[in-house]
Formats: structure tokens, sequence, C-alpha cells
């Protein structure tokens, strides 16, 4: 356990800014630690996927990256001048909320406003935008519960994009989605990644979604397990150890498959 | 109509008047009781308000002073969200709502006043409200929409999406908190007039008839309002014309009301 990869992602500087930074950072909830000792660093342009089975930790993590949970010991530390778009699970948004997609989007500018103003004109023009960027400004005056999954997925990245974030943090993105809009959102988030110069951190158990879009990734099984670039993460020995089984990392045409069968002898 | 207002000339000043402000002002609040899924917070928070009345009157205090502390404290308890995976958030507003209730009974009915005052309590004293009691609600109701406008943005994202919302350095949990306090205020502040059950209604009743009529928050508010207010008129009329208690015609008033909507709505 605890077996550590330098942290090195294809295509990002060693002196690339540090944007958080976790040092001997005990997590958890009340007096519940979920993961112990944890030294991660994200740096400006990684593409990191989060991976670990069930209760596992990944979320506790996230929490922390977004400031929402403080380290019961160690340190988190985040570069303040870093925005962080959030995107949560869809599944917990209130859909009794009759909030149009762009009443939704806008709320990603509201921590740029002061505690008394307004969206202006500016900020709806720049959620339209937002919204463009994501292939569903046509969408912007349809109700946001009247969505399918996909569209939805949709709106909250645009959210966080009008915040006009460095790091982009989804948790789950594609749960629950058919593989035609699992694979759509993912090419999106790999266009942000590569095209727009944003920071991804993707929180998901759906490894055969992640494994051929994220460059970087951390195994979390209760704590850190491993983190370094997906050639030596993502393999058949560290998986099967990780999740008890036999798991098989292949490829087909190029692209990594998981599959899995059998106990570990 | 016009025959009955010359006949009763007070339906046009004190009770109309207090059963409108209090109306109005629980109807725009009731959206987002409704919205935030909170229904039964008011119906504890109600409860919790009389208990306060009942206080005084065993006391010989104050009632608004009692009845707005005891509803603080019921805001500060409710709103605390518990991580006990054993019980829900909901068994606790339940038992607020059944112990605060039979508190009220039981002060009310061992005060020097009696179970005359009993009714008081549940119906509140809309027949019998003066001018400055009127004026009190409409300030506290003024404010109160107005501080909710002030701090849509705040209020909405922080029950919409609390998670995102903390996530950005809006504090959810201070805002839920002040949404509250600002509930609990009107609350307390409208029982004493309108009693329990007219309150209750008007949290909900006008807010769900709204919310089956539009999907903008602007349009929610103004229909949520509108009915609070026709079913208001239209209940004073009858309670009065029929001899009956104003709280439950009004109540009454305001489901068909509802009905109505209900049945356009699946049509439309």
């Amino acid at each position: 356990m605890n077996q550590k990869v330098e942290n090195k992602s294809e295509g990002v500087q060693v002196q690339a800014s540090q944007l958080i930074v976790f040092e001997h950072a005990d997590l958890g909830y009340g007096r519940r630690r979920i993961i112990t000792d944890l030294n991660l660093i994200l740096s400006e342009g990684d593409y990191l996927g989060i991976v670990g089975p069930n209760g596992s930790g990944k979320t506790t993590i996230l929490k922390a990256m977004l400031g929402i949970i403080r380290p019961m010991k160690g340190t988190a530390r985040r570069d303040p001048n870093t925005l962080i778009g959030y995107v949560p699970q869809r599944q917990f948004i209130d859909e009794v909320y009759p909030l149009t997609v762009s009443e939704v989007a806008i709320m990603g500018r509201y921590p740029l406003l002061s505690t008394f103003s307004r969206p202006s004109r500016a900020d709806k023009d720049f959620v339209l935008e937002c919204l463009n960027h994501v292939g569903i400004a046509d969408l912007a005056n349809r109700p946001y519960r009247e969505l399918s999954g996909g569209q939805k997925q949709r709106t909250l990245i645009a959210r966080a994009l009008a915040s006009q974030p460095k790091v982009l943090i989804l948790d789950e993105p594609t749960n629950d989605m058919d593989i035609g809009s699992e694979h759509s959102i993912m090419e999106l988030l790999t266009k942000l990644h590569d095209e727009d110069r944003i920071t991804i951190v993707i929180v998901s158990h759906l490894l055969n979604v992640l494994i051929n879009h994220a460059k970087t990734f951390a195994m979390i099984n209760d704590g850190l397990d491993m983190v370094g670039p997906v050639d030596e993460i993502i393999t058949s020995e560290s998986l099967s150890r990780m999740y008890g089984m036999q798991v098989e990392v292949a490829f087909c045409n190029g692209r990594r498959v998981v599959l899995t069968g059998g106990e570990v002898a | 109509m016009l025959s009955l207002l010359k006949d009763y000339p007070f339906i046009l000043h004190g009770p109309l008047q207090a059963a409108l402000v209090v109306g109005a002002v629980c109807a725009f609040l009731g959206v987002h009781v409704v919205l935030r899924r909170v229904v039964f917070v008011g119906a504890a928070l109600a409860q919790v308000s009389s208990a306060g009345v009942g206080l005084a009157l065993l006391t010989g205090s104050n009632p608004s002073l009692l009845s707005l502390l005891l509803t603080l404290v019921g805001v500060a308890a409710f709103s605390v969200k518990s991580k006990d995976k054993r019980t829900t958030q909901e068994s606790f507003i339940g038992i607020g709502y059944a112990v605060a209730s039979a508190v009220a009974v039981l002060f009310v009915a061992k005060s020097a006043q009696g179970e005359g005052h009993m009714l008081d309590v549940l119906s509140g004293n809309i027949l019998t409200v003066s001018a400055s009691e009127i004026w009190q609600m409409g300030i506290i109701g003024l404010i109160a929409i107005g501080l909710h406008m002030l701090f849509q943005k705040q209020f909405l994202y922080s029950a919409f999406d609390p998670e995102t919302a903390q996530s950005s350095g809006v504090k959810a949990g201070r805002w839920d908190l002040f949404f509250f306090l600002i509930l609990g205020i009107v609350i307390a502040m409208s029982i004493k007039l309108a009693g329990t059950l007219l309150v209750f209604a008007f949290l909900v009743l006008p807010a769900v008839t709204a919310l089956l009529f539009s999907q903008r928050l602007g349009k929610i508010h103004a229909i949520a309002v509108g009915s609070a207010v026709v079913a208001t008129v239209l209940g004073l009329y009858a309670s009065v014309k029929f001899d009956m208690p104003s709280g439950p015609t009004i109540v009454a008033f305001s489901f068909a009301i509802f009905a109505v909507a209900w049945v356009i709505s699946r049509f439309r």
C-alpha cells in the first residue's frame, strides 16, 4: 500500500505550477478518517482520473480539493488564484426547481459577483457563449428538468465554465448514461483540456470510460494506492490487486479496454 | 357583495387587510418552502410559535416576544442537518411538530385565561386585529420579501445545489439559516393574526397552485400571491355571509382554487 509513482503526466512540464497540494493529509468526516497520509499534487495542465472501488474515498478527496472539507491532519494547499469549477453528480440536483438551462448556467457567474449585484447583460452573454461551447445554446430557454441526462451534464459543465475556471472537477460525470452520451461528454472534456488548456480532475468508478481520456491516474483504495501516468497505473496487476479479482487491461484498435473475470489466486 | 360590505364594513378594515398581508407574504415565501421540500418545517415552526403564545398566556408575558423567541429556537433546531444515518431530518421535524402542538395545548389549558384562548391560538384573532398589528405585519412582510429578492441568487444557489454553492464560496449553510430565520419571524408574526391553520395553508396551497401553472419564478411568485389574495377575499366574504369561521373558510377557498388549477393543468 501507499506505493507511490512520481506524478509525471504526459505533456506537463516538470515546473508546471502546482494548483492543489496535499501533504500527509488525513481526510474524513467528524472523527472518522477515510483517507490517511495523502500526498498528491495537482499541477496546471493535468488530466487526472481518480479511480477506485465504491466507498474507497474518491469523493472525500474531491471534497477536500474543493475546500468543502479540511484535512484532519497534514495540509491541503490551493493556489489562491486558482478558480475551480465543480460539476457535481447530476442526480444530486433537485429538479423540482423551475429553472431554465440558462438560469442554471448563470449560477456559475455568482461567485464572481458582489453580494448585492445581479448578473449583467455581459454575464448573460458570457453564459450563452459557454452554452454554445458545450453545444447546447439552442436549449438556453428550455426547462432544465426536461433535458436528457447528457444535456443536463452539458448544462452543469457550462455552469462550471461560466466561472472561467483554471480547474474543472467532475464527480462521476457519465453515471447512468448511454454509450453515445458517455462518449460525447468525454470527448467534450478532452477538448476542454486539449484546446482550452483547462486542468481536469474526474472522479469515476467507470474505468473503461476514463482510461482512454485521462492522462494521469490516482488509484484510491483505503488511502492513496498509486499515482502516476496512465501506462504505469492502469495495468492488469495493479487493477487486479486493487479490486481483489482478475482484471486484464487489453488493447483494441489502439484503445485500452478493462476486462474482468475470475478470482485472484 | 357590495351590500354585505355596507352591512359589515369592518371586513374592509382589519380582518381583510390582515388576511391579505399574511396571505401575500406567506404565499411569496411559501414558493421557496415548497421548492426546498421543507413544507413540514413550516408546519412545525407554526406549532412552535403557537407554543410560544401558550407560554406567554401561562406566564403573563408578551405573546409576540415569546412566540418569536421560541420560533427562533425552532429555526436553529430544524436547520441543523443531522449526520446520524439511523434517523432522518424529517423525523426530528415530526417530533418538533407533535411536541410543540402538545405543549401549546398544555400551556393554554393551564393558563389563567384557560381553554377559551385555544381557538385564538389555532385560528388567530383576525376579526379583532388592530391597525398597529397590521402595520407591524406589513412592514415585516415587506422586509422579508425585500431581503429575499435582494439575496435571491444566494438563496437559490444554496437551495438548488448546496454542494456546488459551497465549493464556490457561497456559505450554503448560513444562507439556509438566514432563510429559515426570515421564515420563522414571518410565521411567528402571522400566527398571532391568522392562527396556525391559515398560516400553514398560505405557505403551501398558493405555492403549489402557482407551480402547476408556470416554470418561471417571477410568474410563480405573482400567481401564488394572487391566488392567496383571491382566496382571502372570497373566504372572508363567505365567512361573513354564511356565518362561518374565517380561517377555515379561506383555507377551503384556497383549496378550491388549487383543485381548479390542478384540473386545468391536467388538460393543458
